[in-house]
């Protein structure tokens, strides 16, 4: 239950499940929203250095916050433990990349004797007039990835908990070492990474090409993931969720269809993370399995543990902490390797060292992870001038 | 922010509560809500034109069902739509409206449905019903038992029993065969009719019955907003008693004359959260209710964090020099007023978003004597709160402070068309447009009280130099100290309870060499304190009794005897083994102490405190809510006050 101020009352559910209710949080939103749309972007006219920089970090940052979203709603409300998300990312990503590749191809293909060649060649002629391509691709790469999320996910039905993290860590090898190392990444006779050219991310009259750009697109992927996820969770597929991941018994008691739940939770979240490859793709212009190795899995059930389990808010907060800690940390290295040149060499070590620690620590101190500490410290204010 | 009133409503003669009633549903209509009732977590909101259809409906049901004007019609429960609903309806078909109090045991029930020759007993669910049912032989004059809430009444099969959906129903039928029928009857009543009789509490005596007209009713809203105009864009909580003056005051005389929204909590329990959320413009409550807002703030500021304690500390002690600089009518500093906004922003804004009065522009307490400390507490932290004074016989308000002359030991001054004087014997008696008309089959009692268009009240008190009216006590409770002086035992008692650990005080001294008091302990407070310090108990008696419990409740005592004089000090006390309560009669309804009554119930203390035993032992018999009398014994230790030097 969020706090209301004395004299807000609703006479309506519609209100009563509104985002924002009170002033002073729809002023912060507008200035969240001011900031990230137009000051972060736009600081490089002030700050010639810094500015760049820091949308650097803000890109990465948006495309951690866009692969853990789905580990959140699968972990954090439908409580299926997913150690394989590094998996749907990269199906997204690939899939992305074969429709940019070998649409235009495709697209020439209209004399084909095989009528559904044919047809898919003028649906994807009329796409490619439209400069709908790459959106083409967007979609068909949540689809695909969404789907694929869910053959992995079928095993939830039979089983949970500890047995189906092992079927989860297996979909990521099936998927990244066999399937697409050993066949994907052999389609076109290239071998390992596909890269694809920035003007081929055009979506109609705009090109996404430039930093600025793809940090546009970053926050409104982010922006629709997000939206998507709190009206879930405010409706009866979010409601079963949770009651699924409280105690999927009595949740299946209460007449939850908890198979069909559990599948549409790994579909949305193979989408989302089909969404974060899509944007890996789009601002590396490169892919390669290596991209989506089994350690980033775990580092984005990393980013919900620290942020927060079950808070939408804290998949943000872990995605800036682990995202900013590792910026501040190469800071810190940097000026430190004159002196210990090793340094630089194990930084991947140190990282990795770090972030099992950061973990550690968190679980300890911090069980909650962060959304709860800004919780509290939003109820410190809420109840002054008493402590409850 | 002062704000022009709303053109007054002319007031004549030919005005009921019904017609004004329809003119305004005529006004509103579909486009403003008349009232919300909380369910499953929304306010549910009623505009005036469904408050139209459903009293319609009611009133011709009740017609159909053979109500005739003059007719009385009893009702029971809580707060709630469906209540006040019932309430117009009666009036508009001509009938007579009598309250009882929800939480009234059966023979209250009975008594008051009998003597006032209820026809229809309008209960809210299966509690009512089952009170109804229990005495429909022993009301021979009684003909139908209405009921609203549907739990639990499958099984009812009563003949006498009847829902209210079907009283509409019968109602819809009669209005298809009679069309403007309910316009005549409301067209058919008089100012000068009686609408509403109210039973008296009565601290002493059997409860009499008060007849109020609608021209009473309507002259006392329109005279009370003449001194502070509500809004018809207003909230208004209704969650006290209907069968208190105080409420119908203002959900019925003001409510209706202003438009204001009505609001009804979800559950009694609820009420206070209920509270914060509409954040009314208005409230009227007994003393009760603001003390436990003082208790509850107490509680919480011991449990707050270091700075916030401290922070909270400053900032009280700045809003009671504040509170005192406005009571004495003196400009402050500048330091003071930069000390005190700077309090507001700090503290004050939220510690009255947190007891639900950050939107209020008057609160008003009245019915009991309020405590100076409680009394100083509201205004330190920015709260118009306002004593009003009256009785029920005089439609619930004579008396009144004005914004700006507040003084916290008087109630204020005479509301407008209102004449307030003192008798001879220091009675303190009223006349104004609102003196009701008699108590109902009580012709000897009427003309005790009423007295050639005087209202004699039974309390005594007077008037000061600044033409405030100070009203000292009721007559009988007033206490004869040892010297011969005359004190207030009411006075006493609220200062007690300004400490968070008493709950109920009751103050002993009547012809007697010393004075002492009964307290009793707040279990919820004392109980937390005691489990803080480890001190371990299994009920409320035990509790009372222990040392420590006893070494707690003397410190108020002697800071409450610090400001007093000699005579008037407490010399020794006791911590009763139960809370006194209004199931047992030792409170009213309204839980005023019942003084004559505890005296011969509890003579066995009040003698051991006038010995020099340590002890004192009762057997005597409580009573559960579900009527169960069980006898209990119980040991109570007698603890003396150390007396220290003072003025």
């Amino acid at each position: 239950m969020s706090w209301l101020p004395c004299g807000l009352y609703h006479e309506h559910y519609r209100e009563d499940h509104a985002w924002w209710q009170t002033t002073f949080v729809k002023g912060k939103m507008l200035l969240l929203a001011i900031f990230a749309i137009v000051i972060l972007p736009y600081l490089d006219l002030v700050a010639p250095d810094l500015g760049p920089y820091l949308l650097n970090i803000a890109v990465i940052l948006l495309y951690t916050i866009l692969a853990a979203s789905g580990v959140q709603l699968l972990i954090g409300y439908c409580g299926q433990v997913t150690l394989g998300h590094a998996a749907y990312v990269a199906i997204g990503a690939y899939t992305c990349c074969l429709v940019l590749m070998h649409g235009p191809a495709l697209a020439a293909m209209t004399n084909d004797p095989n009528p559904i060649v044919r047809t898919l060649a003028a649906l994807f002629s009329l796409l490619m007039k439209a400069g709908l391509l790459y959106p083409a691709g967007i979609i068909l790469a949540g689809l695909a990835a969404g789907l694929w999320c869910v053959i992995f996910g079928l095993p939830s039905a039979k089983v949970k908990g500890f047995y189906l993290i092992m079927t989860t860590i297996a979909g990521q090898w099936i998927t990244v070492e066999f399937f697409i190392t050993q066949y994907v990444s052999q389609i076109g006779g290239r071998q390992q990474a596909f890269t694809v050219l920035p003007e081929h991310f055009t979506i109609g009259p705009f090109t996404i090409d430039s930093d600025r750009k793809i940090y546009y697109l970053g926050l409104a992927l982010v922006g629709l993931v997000v939206a998507v996820t709190a009206n879930l969770l405010r409706s009866k597929p979010g409601r079963a969720w949770i009651a699924i991941r409280d105690n999927d018994i009595a949740a299946e008691a209460m007449g939850v269809n908890i198979v069909a739940y559990k599948l549409l939770a790994f579909f949305v979240a193979g989408a989302m993370g089909g969404l974060a490859g899509v944007y890996w793709l789009n601002f590396n212009y490169i892919i390669s399995p290596e991209h989506f190795q089994w350690f980033w899995s775990l580092w984005w059930v990393g980013v919900i543990l620290i942020g927060g389990v079950g808070s939408i808010q804290g998949t943000i907060f872990g995605s800036m902490f682990m995202v900013l800690v590792m910026e501040g940390l190469k800071a810190l290295i940097v000026p430190l390797s004159g002196a210990f040149p090793e340094l630089l060499d194990k930084f991947l070590f140190i990282k990795e060292a770090l972030f099992g620690l950061a973990i550690a620590l968190f679980l300890i101190y911090e069980p909650n992870g962060l959304a709860y500490r800004w919780w509290q410290l939003k109820n410190y204010f809420n109840l002054w001038p008493f402590s409850y | 922010m002062p704000r022009d009133a709303e053109p007054e409503i002319e007031i004549t003669k030919e005005l009921t509560l019904p017609k004004l009633f329809l003119r305004m549903c005529k006004k509103f209509g579909h486009n403003k809500v008349a009232m919300r009732e909380k369910e499953y977590g929304i306010w549910k909101p009623i505009t005036w034109a469904d408050y139209l259809e459903n009293v319609k409906s009611l009133c011709l049901g009740m017609v159909a069902l053979g109500l005739k004007r003059g007719d009385k019609v009893a009702m029971i429960g809580d707060n709630r739509p469906e209540g006040l609903w019932a309430e117009m309806a009666t009036l508009c078909a001509g009938g007579v409206a009598v309250w009882l109090f929800q939480d009234s045991l059966l023979d209250e029930v009975q008594y008051i449905v009998d003597h006032c020759d209820a026809k229809f007993l309008v209960g809210e669910g299966q509690e009512e019903v089952d009170k109804g049912l229990a005495i429909k032989d022993r009301c021979p004059k009684l003909e139908r038992i209405l009921w609203d809430d549907p739990k639990g009444m499958r099984h009812y099969k009563d003949p006498i029993l009847m829902s209210l959906k079907e009283v509409q129903r019968l109602g819809r039928e009669l209005e298809k065969k009679q069309p403007g029928l309910f316009e005549e009857l409301v067209e058919q009543g008089h100012g000068d009719e009686v609408c509403l009789l109210f039973y008296t509490s009565g601290t002493t005596a059997l409860p009499k019955g008060a007849l109020l007209t609608h021209y009473n009713m309507l002259k006392m809203g329109q005279n009370l907003m003449r001194v502070d105009p509500c809004y018809p864009d207003d909230d208004f909580v209704s969650y006290l008693p209907f069968a208190w003056i105080g409420e119908q005051m203002m959900s019925i005389s003001v409510g209706l004359q202003v438009g204001f929204t009505i609001n009804f909590p979800e559950e009694p329990e609820t009420a206070q959260e209920n509270i914060r959320e509409i954040g009314p413009q208005t409230i009227f409550a007994p003393p009760r209710i603001y003390e436990q807002m003082v208790r509850t703030v107490q509680v919480k500021h011991l449990d707050a964090s270091w700075l916030k304690r401290k922070l909270h500390d400053w900032a009280m002690r700045t809003g009671y020099q504040w509170a005192d600089c406005m009571f004495e009518k003196r400009k402050p500093s500048t330091s003071l007023k930069v000390r005190r906004a700077l309090a507001e922003v700090l503290v004050f804004k939220k510690l009255k978003d947190h007891l639900g009065l950050s939107r209020i522009r008057h609160a008003y307490t009245g019915g009991a004597a309020m405590g100076p400390d409680h009394f100083r507490f509201f205004h330190a932290i920015g709260v118009n709160l306002k004593q009003i004074y009256g009785q029920t016989e005089i439609a619930g308000i004579s008396v009144l402070h004005r914004d700006g002359d507040v003084k916290f030991d008087t109630v204020g001054r005479p509301i407008p068309e209102t004449e307030v004087r003192i008798t001879e014997d220091d009675e303190i008696i009223s006349k104004s447009p609102s003196v009701f008309l008699g108590y109902y089959k009580n012709p000897e009692a009427t003309a005790k009280t009423l007295r050639d268009g005087w209202l004699y009240s039974g309390d005594t008190g007077f008037i000061d130099e600044d033409g405030h009216l100070v009203v000292f006590d009721r007559s009988k409770d007033i206490m004869i100290l040892s010297d011969g002086r005359k004190f207030s035992p009411q006075f006493l008692e609220a200062r007690l309870k300004f400490s968070p650990y008493v709950k109920e005080a009751w103050v002993i001294g009547h012809k007697l060499p010393y004075v002492t008091a009964v307290i009793c302990i707040d279990y919820a407070t004392v109980g937390k304190w005691a489990e803080e310090r480890g001190i371990p108990y299994t009920s409320y008696p035990e509790l009372s009794q222990k040392p420590q419990v006893y070494d707690l409740i003397v410190k108020p005592i002697m800071e409450v005897n610090r400001t007093l004089p000699p005579v008037a000090r407490i010399q020794k006390f006791v911590n009763l083994y139960k809370e006194l309560d209004a199931d047992d009669e030792e409170l009213t309804r309204t839980r005023k102490l019942r003084r004559a009554f505890v005296e011969e119930r509890y003579k066995d203390i009040v003698k051991a405190l006038y010995t020099d035993a340590d002890m004192v032992h009762m057997d005597t018999t409580i009573r559960y809510e579900d009527g169960r009398v069980v006898p209990i014994k119980a040991d109570m230790r007698i603890a003396r006050v150390p007396q220290e030097g003072g003025k």
